[in-house]
């Protein structure tokens, strides 16, 4: 650290709002008489530009080696005032802002004399500080123009496509055996009427068409070693059983999947049917090769005899992978209803939302649930969402919708059907509403329940009985006959998230992925280089995903397009010989930024810069007192007290 | 604990209300409406009835009879549900209810049953005629023209008045009577003294006789620059149904004096009432033809076919009397023959079919409504005060 002998001190009036309550001429007076000050002026608006051209002609001028402006509230400023120590030549971090405005003159505007001590007292000690100030350098690192995007489904897909088609290599990491999510599982789709296969084939034959995009299925992210612009990312990828050659013949494979004799419920249709151990969802479902499920095969070799294709010796594959930045984009898990939960699991005609889906495309002509063909649907809204006690407090703003426009593909696809919406309050938002009219002029019957006054769904000898206090008719209680009971659940995180471990992702307290700023960056974390994107952030329908996957891409792009990326100077350091590795900072960090490594034959800390976020939780627990946070140093800040102790 | 009718909605379309499934429960025809009060949801409370499907409370409610379909809740339904429109239909539906042989509601769901129903009641006519009629002959006497009275002897003509009068009387009364079981007797809540049958009574004769109801709506008569409170729809009610009132009292009470062989001189109180009955009933029909045809008004918006059947009945009717009138009078036998005939097609359908089971008997039920209402509040006050 170089002394300071020439210090610029620049006094705002900020027109009236601070020199009508602070004396600043008497100010400049006192702070003038300080050794090391070598300018010190007012002015009617420092901000003004004519202000910051004279602030840089006096640094130029006078050589001067730190400036001090006293004005307003850094966080309106700071950067403003960098940026002239920049344009002068002068290093950005020897420039300390003092808060006179809302510190002194608004806070004290009944008592002048004071505010105006106040004022000379913080001005002192900005110089105090100043003086101790270093010259930082932003640190700069390259990166990896390669995005590792998590999750196959529609808009992971989508990020893809638009991140490739930016320059960026991608790995598109899939843990299913096939892409398309939770969307390849629905049938038409409000409100292109496009049905959910027909978006997710269209994606892949986009998809493939890309040189610079690698598709893993069946793979999952086991460890991350590195940070923003180097992640060092390893894959696991889990055998498929079937050669990567293998040209599918429906016949042959319809004859190896009738010969194999393992059989679990089929989780695709949320186990309103069973599957084979070798099986694939859908006829056009991609990748177009089948998949033996290793968790339930016996490899019992029924399949082998049939086909040549089979090869059950094969392994479980690492593949190691450089990206500068991950998109995360791993969906999300529908609502389980608890058993009894309005009657779910215990009356056999209430259902999910998504089984009515898979309901609707595993029926032909009619719809047929259990043997009984089905007329009488009733909704019940909110089932697992806007909990005022219970754990999901939020609303997921896609059900209603989605309700509303799978009772209109139900009324127009099956005959005598008569839907009834048990809801809470009808939130189709936007052009949505359409549908919601549309419903209504159908005939579908709305009636709304109280929070605390929620159906009840009752069988007795004859079928199942939904009962309702209905809020449109004044509270009457109404009684209906449904042969089918469908819970409108909504979303919830993915059950198995070991992915937000192993990226170090922050949760928020309704469970999903957290953003920094749910406006102004809705889609990075607080990880540097990590993205989020789709519903793994929160509920979201398809159209707002994609909306949000597009985000992330671009922002994954502009920060790995140029190859290296500039970090914040203002990060923890470690001095290593006063360090006696006790491991107290590493608890304290939440950013596993701390490592420990060999120094002079001892272990001490280290810190990881690109992980570092200046957060300071470390300093305060080091016993040996062996981190001091740069721009933030204890001599600075022991300076600043001094100076206002006096 | 009722439970919910899914099937009421598509029967209630038969009856007209097409449109109010859009109802999304706002509430803005019960802000507007000026029946609406702290306790009566006018008139979304017979919207929800209606949707859901609870046929007994819909039958127990008196709210269609007390609306006059002013059209303020359509206008102002931003759904465009029709509010109003299916007011009108719950009074077809309850007419339907309250007629216990069942035809008030094939004439209203079927147009087959509707139209079948006058053409063998004209038949019925006709046939009676060709066996029973007099002479037809073409001599004129001297000092009275066509001799009506020789072809169908107006003595002949009353026998059969009064027994199309006690047929209508008997089904018409019967309806009303089941419009007292189910609206007061059923309803378990409420005892009423017979004191105050006898004390509303008025309300009765006052809106049987006036149909006072009808000048309330937003819509008022301005003549020559200067507004007066009473509607033009209740003018013109009031000219059409004074028409047929009068009409209908001379040719059931003084139908010797009224279907003469005597030509008066115009100024004969024989002539000169026959004239303002056949303009009032002249201008009320022009009135409601145009209302349902430029679809200006709301209550004019929607058109169910037994709204035509009954204008275009009356109109028939109408018309035909004149020209029996100027038949005679100018001296032509055998078109007077025919033409009277032909106007006895018309009006003994329109009558035998309107008055008990379709639109005339809104005009009985609407006053009874108020009356029943009337006493039903007041059994309240006085229950209340127990």
């Amino acid at each position: 650290m170089e002394e300071k002998n020439k210090i610029g001190v620049y006094i705002c009036h900020c027109g009236s709002n601070i020199s009508d309550y602070v004396d600043v001429e008497k100010v400049r007076e006192e702070v003038a008489k300080i050794k090391h000050v070598s300018i010190s002026k007012t002015t009617m608006f420092a901000c003004a530009d004519a202000t910051q051209n004279e602030i840089v002609q006096d640094i130029q001028e006078n050589d001067l080696d730190a400036i001090v402006v006293a004005s307003c509230s850094p966080k309106l400023h700071l950067d403003t005032f960098k940026n002239v120590a920049e344009r002068a030549g002068l290093n950005p971090y020897n420039y300390v802002q003092i808060n006179i405005r809302e510190q002194c003159s608004w806070a004290h505007s009944d008592k002048p004399v004071q505010a105006t001590e106040k004022a000379i007292q913080l001005v002192k000690s900005g110089i105090a500080r100043v003086g101790y100030s270093e010259a930082l350098i932003k640190t700069k690192i390259s990166a990896e123009n390669v995005v590792v995007v998590i999750g196959a489904g529609v808009s992971g897909m989508r990020s893809a496509i638009e991140l490739a088609d930016l320059g960026s290599y991608v790995y598109l990491i899939e843990r299913e055996y096939f892409v398309g999510g939770r969307v390849s599982q629905w049938g038409e789709l409000f409100t292109t009427n496009e049905t959910g296969k027909e978006t997710i084939s269209r994606l892949y034959n986009k998809l493939i068409e890309y040189k610079n995009i690698t598709l893993f299925t069946g793979a999952e992210i086991i460890s991350n070693t590195g940070t923003v612009g180097n992640f060092d990312i390893q894959v696991k990828i889990r055998p498929r059983y079937i050669k990567p050659g293998c040209k599918v013949d429906p016949e042959k494979l319809q004859r190896v999947i009738d010969a194999c004799p393992v059989e679990v419920p089929d989780e695709f249709n949320f186990n309103l049917t069973t599957r084979k151990a070798i099986y694939k969802n859908f006829e056009s479902e991609f990748p177009e090769i089948p998949a033996i499920d290793p968790d339930h095969c016996t490899r019992c070799g029924e399949c082998e005899k049939l086909c040549d294709d089979i090869d059950l010796g094969q392994k479980d594959e690492f593949v190691n992978i450089k990206a500068g930045a991950i998109i995360i984009n791993t969906g999300y898990d529908p609502y389980e209803p608890k058993t009894g939960e309005f009657g779910y699991k215990e009356i056999e005609n209430v259902i999910t939302l998504p089984q009515l889906k898979r309901l609707i495309e595993l029926n032909g002509e009619e719809l047929i649930y259990k043997n009984k063909r089905i007329q009488n649907i009733g909704y019940i809204y909110c089932v697992g969402s806007r909990q005022k006690d219970g754990e999901n407090k939020y609303c997921s703003r896609y059900c209603c919708t989605s309700t509303i426009y799978t009772a209109i593909v139900i009324k127009n696809k099956f005959k005598d059907i008569h839907n009834f919406h048990f809801d809470k309050s009808i939130r189709t938002y936007g052009k949505l509403e359409l549908l919601y009219r549309e419903a209504s002029e159908n005939g579908d019957i709305f009636l709304q329940f109280w929070d605390e006054d929620p159906p009840v769904v009752s069988s007795n000898g004859n079928g199942t009985v939904v009962s309702i206090k209905d809020m449109l008719s004044s509270g009457k209680e109404i009684e209906v006959d449904c042969d089918l009971v469908v819970l409108v659940t909504g979303m919830v995180p993915r059950q198995d998230n070991k992915i937000a471990d192993i990226l170090k992702a922050p949760i928020g307290r309704d469970k999903f992925f957290n953003e920094i700023h749910p406006k102004l960056r809705p889609v990075e974390t607080v990880i540097d280089g990590v993205l989020i994107s789709g519903a793994c952030q929160g509920p979201k329908n398809i159209s707002e995903s994609v909306k949000s996957s597009l985000s992330a891409a671009s922002k994954a792009n502009s920060l790995v397009k140029k190859g290296e990326i500039e970090l914040k100077p203002t990060i923890a350091f470690i001095d290593k010989n006063a360090c006696v590795w006790c491991d107290e900072c590493v608890k304290a960090c939440p950013f596993d930024a701390i490592i420990k490594v060999q120094s002079n034959g001892k272990n001490v800390a280290e810190i990881i810069e690109a992980k570092c976020k200046g957060g300071g939780m470390c300093l305060p627990v080091c016993p040996e007192n062996a981190i001091n946070l740069k721009g933030y140093t204890d001599n600075e800040m022991e300076a600043m007290i001094t100076a206002l102790a006096d | 604990m009722s439970k919910l009718n899914p099937k009421l909605v598509s029967e209630l379309q038969c009856y007209g209300a097409k449109e109010f499934s859009a109802c999304y429960n706002c509430g803005n025809c019960t802000a507007v409406c000026s029946l609406a009060s702290e306790n009566n949801e006018f008139p979304r409370k017979m919207i929800r009835l209606s949707t859901l499907g609870l046929e007994n409370e819909i039958e127990s409610s008196l709210e269609p009879w007390l609306c006059y379909y002013c059209g303020e809740c359509s206008s102002t339904c931003p759904r465009q549900a029709e509010p109003g429109e299916l007011m009108m239909s719950l009074r077809r539906y309850l007419t339907a209810r309250y007629d216990w042989t069942g035809l008030s509601k094939r004439f209203y769901t079927s147009e087959i049953w509707e139209l079948g129903a006058i053409f063998l009641l004209a038949a019925f006519i006709l046939v009676m005629f060709i066996f029973f009629h007099g002479p037809m002959t073409t001599e004129l006497t001297a000092e009275s023209g066509v001799k009506l009275n020789t072809f169908a002897p107006w003595k002949t003509i009353e026998i059969g008045d009064w027994i199309m009068a006690a047929l209508l009387g008997f089904f018409l009364l019967s309806n009303i009577f089941n419009m007292y079981l189910k609206v007061i007797v059923r309803n378990k809540n409420i005892k009423i003294p017979i004191k105050l049958y006898l004390t509303t009574l008025w309300d009765l004769a006052f809106n049987f006789a006036t149909q006072w109801e009808f000048s309330k709506s937003e819509n008022k008569t301005k003549i020559a620059g200067k507004q007066f409170n009473i509607s033009p729809y209740w003018i013109m009610h009031w000219f059409l149904m004074s028409g047929y009132v009068l009409m209908l009292i001379m040719i059931m009470v003084f139908l010797g004096w009224f279907q003469t062989d005597n030509i008066y001189e115009w100024w004969h109180p024989q002539r000169l009432l026959g004239y303002y009955a056949t303009f009032g009933l002249m201008a009320g029909l022009i009135y409601f033809f145009y209302n349902r045809i430029k679809k200006e008004q709301e209550s004019g918006k929607h058109s169910h076919f037994s709204d035509w059947v009954f204008i275009v009945l009356l109109a028939l009717t109408t018309i035909t009397g004149i020209l029996v009138h100027f038949f005679r009078i100018y001296g032509l036998p055998l078109p007077t023959y025919y033409m009277y005939v032909f106007h006895l097609m018309v009006l003994f359908p329109m009558l035998m079919i309107e008055v008990p089971f379709s639109k005339w008997s809104h005009l009985a039920y609407r006053p009874f409504a108020i009356y029943f209402a009337k006493v039903i509040k007041a059994a309240e006050k006085v229950n209340s005060k127990d």
